[in-house]
């Protein structure tokens, strides 16, 4: 009785001891949410960006927000990505003096990947935590929600991983996107392909697609039906749940197909569980010309988790890393100094682009007024790591007076999509071959399983 | 004095409270920016949506004794059914000739617009009969959201009704394990018919008062938070009557022992079935209500985490009390959305956002273990009673004799309990 | 599909005279008092069988309803079900590729030998302590981690068997501290409704490990190497018709082909099922384990500790659940979710074999390994099929629920 009353007691202590942080949490918050992990470098500059510099740094930092899924169900390891990004952008920011001799603060919130919940992170955001701006962003779905808080809101959101058409086709003035679009990524895999066919002599006639049932992968696997049927082949599309992990009844039917060409669409471990799985039934990247998703371009992981997985054709966003400009290299080699990483994932270096667009849209207005941020990122010319960063379509110059399609809203119009194949097992994504397009070119494309 | 008399004394101030909480004045010391923040609003609309789903199913599992693992299906349907209502039906006052025409009283017409292709922006049927069959002047009204939520609610009574039948011959981990898989089969479904449901990417709902309301914008928390605690109010004034009455001895006799309870002639068919409906109409009207407020709803609402948050709620705010269940949520609720922090303790840096979540389990495990009735439950007991030596009586008569008015204090604690605190001990 | 309208007759068939068998029976059987225990099940499978043809027989005669009887209506349903779908899409390659069909078949097999390796730790868990674990998903979860840092990490190139050997006493000693802790209590008879208050504890445990993985371990897909790799094999030699292995991969006659990593896992799934059988018919602790679990009091009358036995069942069905996972790990890419749904299928197979019959699971993971297959094999619609896998398995669980909740090898409830 007694033990069992003095248990009791110390539970609740222990609530109440945790309810009593939480009353503190409004001060805490700042500090916490911009979360640096293991990277202490990281977190000073949120913790106390006024002891690196001059004294006017100490004046109320400018504070951006970034979203980043950083839980299940969202794709985390994404998600820790662009956050490492995004605070060495915070970094970056501060070390040059700030924003108009202002520290900036960057605040990082976790999406979870769900639209549910990114509408409650980016309203905390605007109105709790008081951002001018907010970058970053990896779900479609949490991006088809958030713009429609950012617009009632009238902040600013550059996003820097979302695919949906529809988030620019809606033509808001308040979202801008430098992100690819899904439609035209689908378009330089189908070039590729016909391509292959047209240039190199392969036999492809039928395609196999893997997509996943989710708002990205439905889209994506339709437009590029599309485009392959007007390119004269055909193509099955199977879509499977997020969380599949036995491929073998799928790898069968795939196999039944006898596809030329495999093009899996499924991210995450999904798309490791069949690529691996399939090569496990001789229909592999090995056997059949595969294009691999793009998580496959996280070398380590990949090799771990498909250890055949040779010959992965893979869609990288952003030049080659021989290409990369003077932001992108100090950003890489930053980010392998933090994470052990050789190369940036596309997503995160969108991401650092996102915060350092903001910043600079803030220095060329003047103001922190988020209607003049929006007027300055209309007009902006910034150098970032993807390259010179504008948006040409916007309420200057409207799709409608441009005579192109809404989803080039605000839409920066040429990340550079290069295709590469690992082709040695074990290579490493920095030196993979770049097979796509000609310009590119640093070797032919090795294609298997030609008679 | 009498703990009836103290509930209902706190109760009101609890209420009159959270109705003023909206009109709380930014000079109100430093809670002031808090709580007037926009932020904080949509917190509290979450914390009553939970505390609906967490007071419902205290009734189910706590009084009843049907450990349902279903509740978020029920919630899901209600909110799914209210979407889709928005999505597919619209009144004219002509016959659309394109889309599926039902006709309605006078002239007006029932229009259920055809399923779209995925990944297209095809126009829908109503769209280019715009432009071709409909007269002009033509009148198109989308559904009223009260309506479609009603028909949320009513989906929600019918599959209640439903599962509540089906599930009349199975107990305790039977039950469990039917409501799972109805649970996921549910969500497998929404997952794959994305022409209808849009999958993964969420249906999209139109806002609670699409025009705004007293001057309030469609944007505006306010009018969502009074919904939702006009909800929460109802919700609670139904299950405390319920409770009380004698449908909350029946349910609780057939906990205790359904044979014995059908021996007395309780008819146990109806009651469980009853008790069903009830629950599953409140959860589709909290998550109808949701739905429309956060503007998007999607399958994950439905995964077993979700629905362990909603358990871990009740568990830790009080089982077997749907007031101390309905605190426990609005607590958890704060206080995981606040701990999402991280903090420094010496040189260890300990990153919150996942580690909130293992003491939440780890606190679930605990409250289970040696607090069986919850955390919260023995401090609202504790006050209500004023002080007065408590122990001697046990949790659960206490807790039932707060309904039957009539039964005195004095009588049960004079009688010996059999059960909860002391035994355990 | 061609002929949709066939298949979607038959299924309107089996599913109207089914209900009405299930609903009529019962109450033909209870006027004209005879047995009714199996008059509604029996009534529906017969119903669903053959229609009126056997159900007025059968309400005429109304002889006793064995297995037997059972049995034989079952076996007609499902070639009434085959058949239809055969005429209905004759093109499809559940139908016209026979090679497909074996592949199937033995993919379902190999996996469902897994599952009920899996599907045994929760069934002997239910067996003595009469509680559903939900958190068996998580120790097969934790059962693949460890075994992938082990041989990966901590210890790289060391035996695969060490590390399954490091996960088996992982997973045994969580189970063994929670069972003390948290499941002993609960059974001690002061409570009311352990059963309930089990399995939410169950859960929070569930709760706690996978995000307490999660936080240890971040959220990185992992997976182990292949364990033992095949050799490169050709009979007859160059050509390979007959059987042709490569390290991940066999292929018998140029039909069935079995990846390397499954082929492994089922194997040690065999292995260890033979060993638990051992253990549980052999071996004295093994039988004082079956004796609590067909009778408590009487084992506790002979001298069996009870109690005990409840924390040796818990921990040895949360190592089952483990050395399942750690078996897999070198088939699936790794994380701390992986559970949920495996979890969630060994429910399905338990309630199918019967709850806490130790046969049922294992013929139980060989039907879900197979229906899982079908399922996957034989939906036409390719954007559907892939889909729906994870609701395969739920729907057999509804159907057990509410047929025959008592399952294939059941005790009555």
């Amino acid at each position: 009785m007694n033990r069992k009353r003095t248990l009791f007691w110390s539970i609740l202590a222990l609530t109440i001891l945790a309810l009593v942080l939480t009353a503190c949490a409004p001060q805490a918050e700042t500090v916490g949410e911009a979360e640096p992990a293991a990277e202490e470098a990281a977190a000073a500059p949120t913790e106390a960006p006024a002891e690196e510099s001059s004294d006017d740094m100490s004046m109320e930092p400018i504070k951006i927000g970034a979203l980043a899924p950083l839980s299940a169900p969202g794709a985390v390891v994404g998600g820790e990505a662009m956050r490492d990004a995004m605070l060495i952008a915070a970094d970056v920011l501060n070390a040059r003096g700030g924003i108009m001799g202002r520290p900036v603060e960057v605040i990082i919130v976790d999406t979870e990947g769900l639209p549910e919940r990114g509408t409650a992170v980016v309203e905390r955001l605007i109105n709790q935590d008081g951002v001018v701006g907010i970058g970053g962003g990896y779900h479609s779905s949490v991006g088809v929600a958030a713009k429609e808080v950012a617009r009632d809101n009238g902040i600013p959101i550059v996003f820097a991983e979302t695919w949906n058409d529809t988030i620019t086709s809606v033509q808001y003035d308040e979202i801008f996107r430098i992100a690819p679009l899904s439609s035209e990524v689908s378009a330089v895999d189908v070039n590729f392909i016909q391509w292959l066919r047209d240039e190199n002599g392969m036999k492809l006639d039928k395609v196999v697609i893997l997509t996943e049932n989710t708002d990205y992968g439905i889209p994506a696997a339709e437009n590029t039906t599309a485009l392959l049927d007007g390119a004269g082949i055909a193509a099955v599309t199977f879509s499977v749940d997020i969380g599949t992990q036995d491929f073998a009844g799928i790898v069968e039917r795939v196999k039944a197909e006898s596809p030329d060409m495999i093009v899996i669409l499924a991210t995450g471990e999904a798309s490791y569980n069949f690529t691996q799985q399939a090569a496990d039934a001789g229909i592999g990247p090995q056997d059949v010309p595969t294009m691999c998703n793009q998580v496959s371009l996280v070398s380590d992981a990949f090799w771990v988790n498909v250890p055949d997985g040779n010959n992965c054709f893979v869609r990288r966003i952003g030049l080659p890393q021989k290409l990369y400009n003077d932001v992108a290299q100090e950003l890489v080699a930053e980010y392998s100094d933090r994470t052990g990483k050789d190369d940036i994932e596309s997503y995160a270096m969108a991401s650092y682009d996102s915060i350092m667009l903001i910043a600079q849209a803030i220095e060329d207005s003047g103001s922190t007024d988020p209607g003049d941020i929006i007027d300055a990122l209309e007009n902006i010319n910034h150098m970032g790591a993807l390259g010179p960063i504008t948006f040409p379509i916007n309420r200057s110059n409207t799709p409608e007076q441009a005579g192109v399609d809404p989803k080039w809203w605000h839409q920066f119009p040429d990340p550079a999509i290069t295709i590469v194949q690992y082709q040695e097992a074990g290579q490493d994504a920095v030196d993979t071959a770049v097979v796509y397009p000609d310009v590119y070119q640093t070797d032919p494309p090795v294609i298997v399983g030609q008679e | 004095m009498n703990p009836t008399a103290i509930y209902r004394v706190a109760g009101s101030i609890a209420i009159v409270l959270l109705l003023a909480i909206p009109f709380a004045s930014s000079e109100l010391g430093g809670v002031g920016p808090l709580v007037l923040s926009s932020y904080f609003m949509h917190l509290a609309i979450t914390a009553f949506f939970y505390a609906i789903l967490a007071s419902s199913w205290s009734l189910l599992a706590g009084y009843a004794g049907q450990f349902s693992f279903g509740h978020m299906a029920f919630m899901a349907i209600g909110g799914y059914t209210s979407g889709l209502i928005g999505k597919f039906f619209r009144f004219t006052t002509a016959p659309s000739e394109l889309c599926t025409d039902i006709p309605l009283l006078g002239n007006w017409w029932l229009v259920i617009l055809n399923i779209r292709r995925v990944g297209t922006i095809d126009e829908s049927c109503l769209d280019m009969a715009r432009a071709e069959t409909l007269p002009a002047g033509t009148l198109i009204v989308f559904p009223p959201v009260w309506a479609s939520i009603a028909m949320g609610l009513v989906m929600g009574a019918t599959f209640g009704l439903l599962v509540g039948w089906l599930v009349l011959r199975l107990r305790s981990t039977y039950l469990a394990l039917f409501t799972i898989g109805f649970s996921e089969i549910l969500r497998a479904s929404i997952s794959a018919e994305i022409p209808i449901t849009e999958g993964q990417s969420g249906l999209e709902l139109v806002p609670l008062f699409p025009g705004g309301l007293l001057g309030f914008t469609s944007t505006s928390k306010i009018p969502p938070y009074y919904a939702m605690l006009l909800l929460f109010l109802l919700a609670m004034a139904l299950m405390t009557w319920l409770a009380g009455s004698r449908f909350g001895l029946f349910i609780r006799a057939i906990r205790e022992d359904e044979e014995a309870a059908a021996a007395l002639g309780v008819n146990i068919v109806r009651y469980k079935v009853l008790v069903f409906v009830i629950t599953s109409t409140l959860a589709a009207a909290a998550g109808a209500l949701q739905g429309h407020y956060i503007g998007i709803i999607t399958p994950n609402t439905l995964i077993i985490l979700q629905m362990s948050l909603v358990i871990a709620m009740a568990v830790i705010g009080g089982l077997e009390n749907i007031y101390a269940a309905s605190v426990g949520a609005i607590v958890i609720t704060f206080a995981l959305e606040l701990l999402r922090t991280s903090i420094n303790i010496g040189p260890l840096h300990v990153d919150m956002t996942l580690w909130r979540l293992v003491f939440f389990g780890l606190l679930l495990m605990l409250t289970l273990r040696f607090q069986r009735n919850g955390l919260l439950f023995p401090i609202l007991e504790r006050i209500s009673r004023g002080g007065v030596a408590e122990e001697t009586v046990s949790i659960r008569e206490e807790s039932e004799e707060d309904w039957e008015e009539e039964v005195e204090v004095d009588q049960l604690e004079d009688s010996p309990s059999d059960s909860g605190e002391e035994s355990a001990g | 599909m061609e002929n949709a309208a066939i298949f979607g007759w038959a299924l309107l068939w089996i599913l109207f005279w089914g209900a009405l068998g299930g609903v009529v029976t019962p109450r033909i059987y209870a006027r004209k008092d005879l047995e009714i225990s199996q008059a509604s099940f029996g009534g529906a499978v017969i119903g669903a069988a053959l229609g009126p043809f056997s159900l007025v027989p059968l309400w005429i005669a109304s002889p006793k309803i064995t297995g037997r009887l059972i049995g034989i209506a079952i076996a007609i349903v499902i070639g009434i079900f085959v058949a239809s779908f055969a005429l209905a899409d004759p093109d499809n390659l559940c139908v016209a590729n026979g090679g497909f069909v074996i592949s199937q078949l033995t993919n379902g097999i190999v996996i469902g030998i897994i599952y009920g390796l899996m599907a045994l730790g929760l069934t002997l868990i239910f067996s003595i302590l009469g509680v559903v674990s939900f958190a068996h998903g998580e120790f097969y979860m934790i059962g693949g981690m460890v075994t992938y840092f082990m041989s990966a990490v901590w210890l790289p190139g060391v035996s695969p068997l060490v590390a399954i050997l490091a996960s088996c006493i992982v997973t045994f000693v969580i189970g063994y501290i929670f069972e003390r802790i948290f499941l002993r209590p609960m059974g001690s008879g002061e409570i009311e409704r352990p059963t309930e208050y089990a399995i939410l504890v169950t859960f929070g445990l569930a709760f706690f490990l996978q995000y307490f993985t999660q936080a240890l371990t971040s959220a990185v897909p992992v997976k182990a190497q292949r364990f033992f790799p095949f050799p490169r094999v050709e009979l007859p030699a160059e050509s390979g018709t007959l059987l042709k292995m490569t390290p991940g991969n066999v292929t018998i006659f140029d039909a069935i082909s079995v990846p390397n990593p499954r082929f492994t896992a089922a194997v040690l799934a065999l292995i260890m099922l033979a060993a638990l059988l051992w253990f549980l018919y052999r071996t004295w602790v093994g039988k004082a384990l079956r004796a609590v679990s067909q009778d408590r009091q009487a084992a506790a009358v002979t001298g069996i500790n009870p109690n005990s036995m409840n924390t040796l069942a818990f921990s040895m069905g949360a190592m089952l659940a483990g050395l399942s996972g750690a078996s897999l790990v070198q088939v699936f890419s790794w994380l701390p979710q992986v559970g949920i749904p495996a979890a969630a299928r060994s429910f399905v197979i338990i309630v199918l074999g019967g709850m806490g019959s130790l046969p049922g699971a294992f013929l139980g993971g060989l039907i879900v390994g197979l229906v899982e297959a079908a399922g996957t094999g034989c939906i036409p619609d390719a954007t559907r099929a892939a889909a729906y896998i994870p609701a395969y398995s739920m729907v057999i669980l509804t159907l057990v629920l509410l047929l025959k909740p008592t399952g294939l090898f059941g005790r009555e409830l």
